[in-house]
């Protein structure tokens, strides 16, 4: 038997459970639905940038200069506004 | 193909868009038609042809680098001190 107050407090909660029967752990799923969607998103964007973007470069005696490797019609941008990337050509001269 | 760069050249009127800098900070497009442009002249006289198509990187640069960037890396170039690979 605990000490007069913390019984107290102890009933007092029973009773808010009781009148509150919906506070559940099943009711924080989609919490957790978001966090880990947007957990998965960062990693997913993070290991993008390390393996695809044309500035990074992990090898520096094979891989110099990565951003000259890309098509001139290639995009990395996820979302390009008002580009249309197919219609770009070649404009440099060789040498 | 010569025929084709230099009408290019003729009628440049900007740096066109490049694939490679897609985003705002161009920083790098500048530095690599520096570079470029060096580099061109530098492989071109050594295979014995014409210059004149490494033109459009020089165009390009002048567009979109400073001036006192230009002016500093071409000091750079002259005491064989220049940071970069050409």
């Amino acid at each position: 038997p605990l000490p007069v107050r913390k019984q107290q407090i102890y009933t007092d909660l029973q009773q808010l459970l009781l009148l509150h029967s919906k506070l559940k752990k099943e009711n924080l799923i989609p919490l957790f639905i978001f966090i880990s969607g947007g957990a998965t998103m960062s990693v997913l964007a993070l290991t993008r940038a390390a393996l695809k973007n044309p500035d990074v470069s992990w090898d520096h005696k094979n891989n110099p200069e990565p951003w000259n490797k890309m098509e001139p019609n290639q995009q990395y941008k996820l979302l390009a506004v008002n580009m249309d990337y197919s219609k770009l050509k070649k404009d440099r001269p060789d040498f | 193909m010569a025929e084709a760069v230099s009408d290019k050249i003729k009628n440049y009127k900007t740096a066109p868009f490049d694939a490679r800098f897609p985003n705002t900070n161009q920083t790098r497009n500048c530095f690599q038609n520096y570079l470029d442009f060096h580099r061109c002249n530098k492989a071109l006289s050594a295979k014995g042809q014409e210059v004149s198509p490494c033109e459009w990187y020089q165009k390009v640069y002048k567009s979109l680098c400073p001036m006192s960037w230009v002016s500093k890396w071409d000091e750079q170039i002259e005491n064989g001190s220049f940071p970069g690979k050409i």
